[in-house]
C-alpha cells in the first residue's frame, strides 16, 4: 500500500496509456504527454495549430510519441461531456475527427452545450450510436479519471500542461506553446 | 526652524507604499517570468521555460480583448521586466515622486481593466501573478486597494518633497 498511488509505469516510464489516445512510436526518444480540456481556449490553440505541426514533422517521424491526457477542468460545464465523447469515438478509432471537431467547434458548443450534436456531425449513424452507448456505460469516466489522477500527480494546475519525458528526465510545462519555440526545444532535447 | 518629524504620518505612508507596491510589483514580474514553469537548467530549459511563461502571459493579455494578438505580445514581453524595474526603483526610493507616479498609473490601468472585465463577466484569468487566478470581484477590491495606497503615497511624496529633509542640518542664523 505503500506505492499505492504510484501508477504502473511501462518501459519508457510512461503509465496507462490508451492506445487509442497516443500517436507515434513507443520507443521515440521523446515522449510528449499532453493534459488538456476540450473547453478551453488556450487547448484549441495547442491542437489547432502546433499539434498539427508536430505531428507532421515529429510524431509520424519517429521521434515524438505523443499521448493526449483528459484534464476535465471543474470550472468548464461541458468538458467532462466532450472528454467522454472523445475517449468513446477513441475507442473506435475515430479519436482525430472527433477531437478536431470538438476544437473547431468550441464556441458554438461551449454555448448550447451540444456535444452530441457537434460529434454527431463528423461519424456515421452507427458509429454514433456505439459512442453513446459507451458514454452511457460509464467506463470511460474511468478512464478519464484515470487521466486526472495522473495530472494530480504531476501537479497540473492549468491546461493545456505538457509533460516531456527525455532520457530519464521529465519536464512538465503549462501553456500553450507555439510550433516554433516547441521546435527548438525539441531539437535540443533530441540532440542532448 | 520648525522641522519635519522622520515619523510622521504622511511618512509612515509613504514607506508602507514603497515596501508594499515595490515589493508587490517585484513578484509579480518575477512571478510572470519564472513561474509556472520553473526549470532553469540547463540554459536551453530556461529559455523554453521564460517562452512558455511569457506565452501563457500574452494569451492571458489577449483574453481581455481589448488590444491585438500583436500588441499582445508586446505587452508580454515587456510588462513583467518594466514591473521588476519599477518595483525595486520604487524600494530603493531614488526620485520617488517619478516612479511612484508611474506606478499609480500603471495601478490605476490595472484597476480599470480588471473592472470593465469584471463588469462584462468575463470567464477569465486575471494574469496579475503567474499562476492562473481567476478574475472575480475581489481582484477589482485587490486591485482598488493597491491604486488607493499608490496615489496616496504619491501624493504624500510630493507634500513631503516641499518640506525640508528632517534628516538635515538646521540652517545657522
Amino acid at each position: 500500500m505503500l506505492f499505492a498511488s504510484v501508477p504502473p509505469q511501462d518501459a519508457s516510464g510512461v503509465s496507462d496509456v490508451d492506445p487509442h489516445k497516443a500517436f507515434g512510436s513507443k520507443t521515440a526518444p521523446v515522449i510528449m504527454e499532453v493534459f488538456s480540456d476540450f473547453q478551453c481556449p488556450a487547448c484549441k490553440n495547442l491542437y489547432l495549430t502546433t499539434n498539427r505541426q508536430l505531428m507532421d514533422n515529429y510524431v509520424t517521424t519517429g521521434k515524438v510519441y505523443l499521448i493526449h491526457r483528459d484534464y476535465p477542468l471543474a470550472m468548464h460545464a461541458y468538458s467532462r461531456v466532450a472528454a467522454r465523447y472523445a475517449r468513446a469515438a477513441a475507442q473506435l478509432g475515430k479519436v482525430e475527427p472527433v477531437e478536431q471537431a470538438l476544437y473547431q467547434n468550441q464556441e458554438k458548443w461551449e454555448q448550447s452545450g451540444d456535444v452530441d450534436g457537434t460529434v454527431a456531425a463528423v461519424l456515421s449513424p452507427k458509429e454514433m450510436v456505439k459512442v453513446r452507448e459507451l458514454v452511457k456505460g460509464g467506463t470511460v469516466d474511468a478512464a478519464i479519471d484515470k487521466d486526472f489522477a495522473l495530472g494530480q500527480m504531476y501537479r497540473v494546475n492549468q491546461t493545456p500542461t505538457t509533460v516531456f519525458h527525455c532520457k530519464g528526465q521529465t519536464y512538465p510545462y503549462s501553456g500553450a506553446m507555439t510550433y516554433d519555440i516547441l521546435k527548438q526545444f525539441l531539437n535540443q532535447l533530441l540532440s542532448q | 526652524m520648525m522641522q519635519s518629524s522622520p515619523f510622521n504620518f504622511r511618512r509612515a505612508i509613504i514607506w508602507i507604499g514603497r515596501l508594499v507596491l515595490g515589493g508587490i510589483f517585484v513578484y509579480a514580474g518575477f512571478s510572470k517570468l519564472l513561474m509556472p514553469n520553473t526549470h532553469l537548467w540547463p540554459m536551453f530549459v530556461l529559455r523554453f521555460s521564460l517562452s512558455m511563461n511569457i506565452s501563457s502571459f500574452a494569451q492571458q493579455v489577449e483574453s481581455y480583448k481589448m488590444i491585438s494578438p500583436e500588441a499582445s505580445q508586446v505587452v508580454a514581453h515587456t510588462l513583467p521586466f518594466v514591473e521588476i524595474v519599477l518595483g525595486l526603483l520604487l524600494l530603493i526610493g531614488w526620485r520617488l515622486r517619478l516612479w511612484a507616479s508611474a506606478i499609480t498609473a500603471i495601478m490605476v490601468g490595472f484597476l480599470a481593466v480588471v473592472t470593465r472585465a469584471y463588469l462584462l463577466h468575463m470567464d477569465i484569468n486575471c494574469g496579475c501573478f503567474g499562476t492562473p487566478e481567476k478574475l472575480t470581484g475581489w481582484t477589482v477590491v485587490r486591485d482598488g486597494a493597491f491604486a488607493a495606497l499608490a496615489l496616496i503615497m504619491t501624493i504624500f511624496a510630493f507634500i513631503e518633497a516641499r518640506k525640508p529633509h528632517p534628516w538635515t542640518a538646521p540652517e545657522k542664523v
